[in-house]
């Protein structure tokens, strides 16, 4: 469903990200793991248009939307939460999920099963979401992005901040939407979630994909335990 | 770890060459000394007009006026939309002080320079007690400007209200001829330049230059923010004080026109943008544009004020950055371009960055 | 002290408007439209020469709002692309900046082709009697019409999707985005609407006095002062601050005197602008 070629991006000339190449099938889940600065966020948001890309190719159902602005994406069923999240502070939680189906009307059952899923957010929906804790915020941020219907959901460290219990919850919850066919793509630094989470992975560091392989390979593999699983 | 920094957080290239600021002492010398030179002689062309002469000594005013705002805002990045304000503070300050208190011409323009540079700093401190950013710390100058020239044209047993004061003091003395304003005001427009050189060069430049590139890193590089932007707002204003009284004297006459904002800001504003924001002699470069501009658009009559907008309009698409800098980009791209054919082209800023890009709306 | 107050909140309610066109451009596109004084000194003046021409009343001013509209769309298309490809704060000096150019050409043309022009629409018929102070009708028809105005504007963001949409890109641009939203165009919307604001504010300032066209800069100037103490990107603030302060300009004004009263009026504001950056109503940051 999404194949990124030959990747770079960064900012005022100098990249961050070099020259990566993955693939996300339909119905996977893939994660991108990697340490603070490896460039997970610049690649996603490059990715997804909110950052000018200096090279390659981002093909998305066949379709090469590298370049694109950011809000044309939904629409081709590309649904992006990013790690600050960006919600609206002074809207509701009922108006950002309506918001989150633009231009289309949010239809009931969409918005039911999103509620149904985020049990917390059905409690606040009049709640303007800048008086939400972090754990809400992501629920909401998420949620709304589910609103569009979307077919691959990219998300960039959606535990940032989480207490333990909320991050479990958190991947449960995509666990969800994944068995109802939902592709997802995640980047993750808290690796043993993620890894439970996903089919396969690729390592980020330095702005270059040093592995990839299925979850279990990367489990195995020395350098990713003594990095990221903290074994040694 | 400043390069990751700059790269997290998008930092721009600053626009004007505080960048290449490591000039060395003899070459600033020699380039103001060329400068003050070049335009020392221009009496010889218009020496014998009074008309004229007049018009050089207040465009060479307004090379001061702009060299202490470029010091205030190219410098630290505040916007004192209320250069005329200071600027009258000290004119006014010096008149006052001069004919109602009957203090000689020199104390009096040193006390209003000193009233001029306290109230830009106490500006600057407000601004940065309360944290305002580029817009506000424009909007609070802004009324303070709007509530100065208010306030003289109220107060008119003090400042003479709408019809001026006439300053006696001095009109016996070589201030008020034809040609020595015009020198006076030269040297005071060298002494600025090599002031603000002399700056550039020091600890307190490194930390301007600093604090604009990205003032996170610069606070967490030990820099004292607070007190350079109170620095630079000080300097700047005592500078525009001291031009300010100066150029009463010279006059005889000032009016709360000549001190208004639509008068001055917008004009110093243009002359700066024009120049290059942060640059050296962006400011002489764009005062002598703008004056001799002003005189020949005087024959349009009422049209004057729709080219010089237009010329605004047309200049800030054109060369964002000013001339100065542009002209340096290029200069610097043709180099480059002969001595390495494959280096990536880093001026792509098609866009005015005197500040450098945040990702949030300012304020 | 009742005809006092009164009288503040007329003139506070047009603040308001005024502020309001002003506020959503800047909340919307971070960008300071200076020239906005001259969109509404334009809109009255077409409308005058409509009516010079012969057009009744009520098409000329459709047609002075449609103006108004009219130059907000020319805004757009001409300097607003590359201002927006600026980001953040030199996105903000850069619209200052050309804003201002725009607005000494429209203002030096208009002062030098009809210096002595004034839209003046007044309004016939005796006073009528509000809280036992005899109101000018004018006043009152331009109270009402503004207080429609704010309704109407009140229910488009608050129940439409369109409404909506603006709101977001005004909280969060980027978010906007990611839910599918142009930013781009939702500005295009705001500035039109900005025009429209801006010839309305002028139509129903003339019902109470004359607009002239070297109204423009104090307008602009007006307008910041209100947007801003009402904090920036806030209508309900531009609003409350609108009526504060035209009250307190009206009573400044005639207890103390108008010179004063203006500068009670810069000071007022600049204390409120101290104390709370962010204004009565904005966001704080």
């Amino acid at each position: 469903m999404l194949e990124v070629r030959g990747f770079s991006a960064g900012y005022q000339g100098n990249n961050v990200v070099h020259d990566v190449s993955f693939r996300v099938d339909k119905g996977e889940a893939v994660m991108i793991i990697g340490s603070n600065g490896a460039g997970k966020t610049t690649l996603f948001r490059a990715m997804c248009g909110l950052l000018a890309s200096s090279a390659g190719e981002v093909l998305f159902k066949g379709d090469d939307i590298a370049g694109r602005p950011a809000q044309r994406l939904v629409r081709l069923g590309l649904g992006f939460v990013p790690a600050e999240r960006h919600l609206f502070p002074r809207m509701t939680v009922q108006e950002h999920l309506t918001l989150g189906a633009y231009p289309k009307r949010p239809e009931r059952e969409t918005m039911s099963t999103v509620l149904d899923l985020f049990p917390r957010l059905a409690e606040r929906r009049k709640q303007h979401a800048g008086t939400m804790s972090g754990g809400e915020q992501q629920m909401l941020a998420v949620g709304r992005a589910l609103m569009a219907k979307p077919q691959l959901l990219v998300l960039d460290e959606p535990t940032t901040g989480l207490a333990p219990k909320l991050a479990h919850e958190a991947y449960e919850a995509l666990d969800v939407l994944r068995r109802d066919g939902l592709t997802v793509l995640v980047a993750e630094q808290q690796v043993p979630l993620a890894m439970a989470f996903s089919d396969r992975g690729y390592v980020l560091e330095n702005g270059l994909i040093r592995l990839e392989g299925t979850s279990e390979e990367l489990a195995e593999n020395p350098e990713v335990r003594q990095a990221y699983l903290g074994v040694t | 770890m400043s390069d990751r920094f700059t790269g997290t957080t998008g930092t721009s290239l600053v626009g004007g060459t505080e960048r290449h600021a490591s000039r060395s002492l003899s070459t600033l010398f020699a380039s103001v000394a060329g400068v003050a030179a070049a335009l020392a002689l221009a009496p010889l062309w218009v020496g014998d007009s009074r008309v004229l002469m007049g018009v050089a000594v207040l465009g060479l005013t307004f090379a001061c006026y702009t060299i202490g705002f470029n010091l205030i805002f190219g410098s630290t990045g505040q916007l004192f939309l209320c250069v005329g304000a200071l600027a009258g503070i000290g004119g006014y300050s010096g008149a006052i002080l001069a004919d109602t208190v009957g203090l000689s011409i020199i104390v009096s323009v040193l006390l209003a320079t000193l009233a001029a540079g306290l109230s830009g700093g106490l500006l600057s401190w407000i601004a940065v007690r309360r944290s305002l950013g580029v817009i506000f710390t424009g909007i609070i100058t802004l009324i303070f400007s709007l509530t100065f020239e208010t306030l003289l044209l109220g107060l008119g047993e003090l400042t003479g209200g709408e019809n001026g004061f006439l300053i006696e003091s001095g009109s016996d003395t070589f201030l008020r001829e034809q040609i020595p304003p015009y020198y006076l005001m030269l040297a005071l427009v060298a002494s600025f330049l090599l002031v603000h050189g002399l700056l550039r060069r020091s600890h307190i430049g490194w930390a301007f230059r600093a604090l604009r590139d990205d003032e996170v890193a610069a606070e967490l590089a030990g820099v004292n923010v607070a007190r350079y932007r109170i620095y630079a707002g000080l300097i700047g204003s005592a500078m525009l004080g001291m031009a300010g009284a100066t150029y009463a004297f010279t006059e005889g006459r000032i009016s709360p026109n000549t001190f208004g904002f639509a008068e001055v800001d917008v004009v110093v504003i243009v002359m700066l943008a024009f120049g290059g924001i942060g640059t050296l002699f962006g400011p002489i470069l764009g005062a002598v544009t703008f004056t001799i501009i002003d005189e020949v658009l005087i024959e349009f009559g009422q049209l004057r004020l729709v080219i010089l907008g237009a010329l605004i309009v047309v200049l800030f698409l054109w060369i964002p950055r000013g001339v100065v800098p542009t002209v340096r980009s290029t200069v610097e791209k043709r180099r480059r371009r002969k001595s390495d054919d494959s280096q990536p082209d880093q001026d792509q800023q098609e866009t005015l960055q005197p500040l450098g890009e945040m990702n949030n709306k300012g304020g | 002290m009742t005809a006092v107050i009164l009288d503040g909140m007329v003139l506070g309610l047009q603040f308001g408007l005024l502020a309001t066109g002003l506020t959503l451009v800047y909340g919307l596109g971070g960008v300071l439209n200076l020239a906005y004084g001259q969109m509404a000194v334009i809109s009255a003046m077409v409308v005058l020469f409509a009516m010079d021409a012969g057009i009744p009343v009520l098409p000329a001013v459709g047609i002075g709002l449609v103006a108004g509209g009219l130059i907000g769309l020319f805004l757009d298309l001409t300097i607003m692309r590359p201002i927006y490809r600026a980001q953040g704060e030199a996105r903000v000096l850069l619209s200052l900046l050309l804003t201002l150019g725009v607005a000494f050409i429209v203002d030096g043309f208009l002062n030098w082709r009809y210096p002595l022009k004034a839209l003046n629409l007044f309004i016939g018929g005796g006073a009528v009697e509000i809280l036992g102070v005899p109101m000018r009708r004018g006043s009152l028809w331009a109270s009402g019409i503004t207080l429609v105005t704010f309704a109407i504007l009140f229910a488009f963001f608050r129940f439409t999707n369109l409404g909506r949409a603006v709101r977001s890109v005004i909280e969060d641009e980027e978010g906007a985005k990611l839910v599918g939203i142009d930013p781009r165009r939702m500005l295009r919307l705001i500035l039109v609407l900005s025009g429209v604001l801006a010839a309305l504010v002028a139509i129903t300032r003339s019902m109470v006095i004359p607009v002239d066209v070297q109204a423009g800069f104090s307008i602009t100037v007006f307008a910041l002062i209100v947007a801003v103490v009402g904090g920036l990107g806030s209508v309900p603030g531009a609003l409350l601050a609108g009526i504060i302060l035209g009250i307190i300009n009206t009573i400044a004004a005639t207890y103390i005197g108008t010179f004063l009263s203006l500068v009670i009026l810069l000071v007022a504001a600049a204390v409120t602008i101290l104390i709370r950056p962010s204004g009565l109503l904005g966001v704080k940051g």
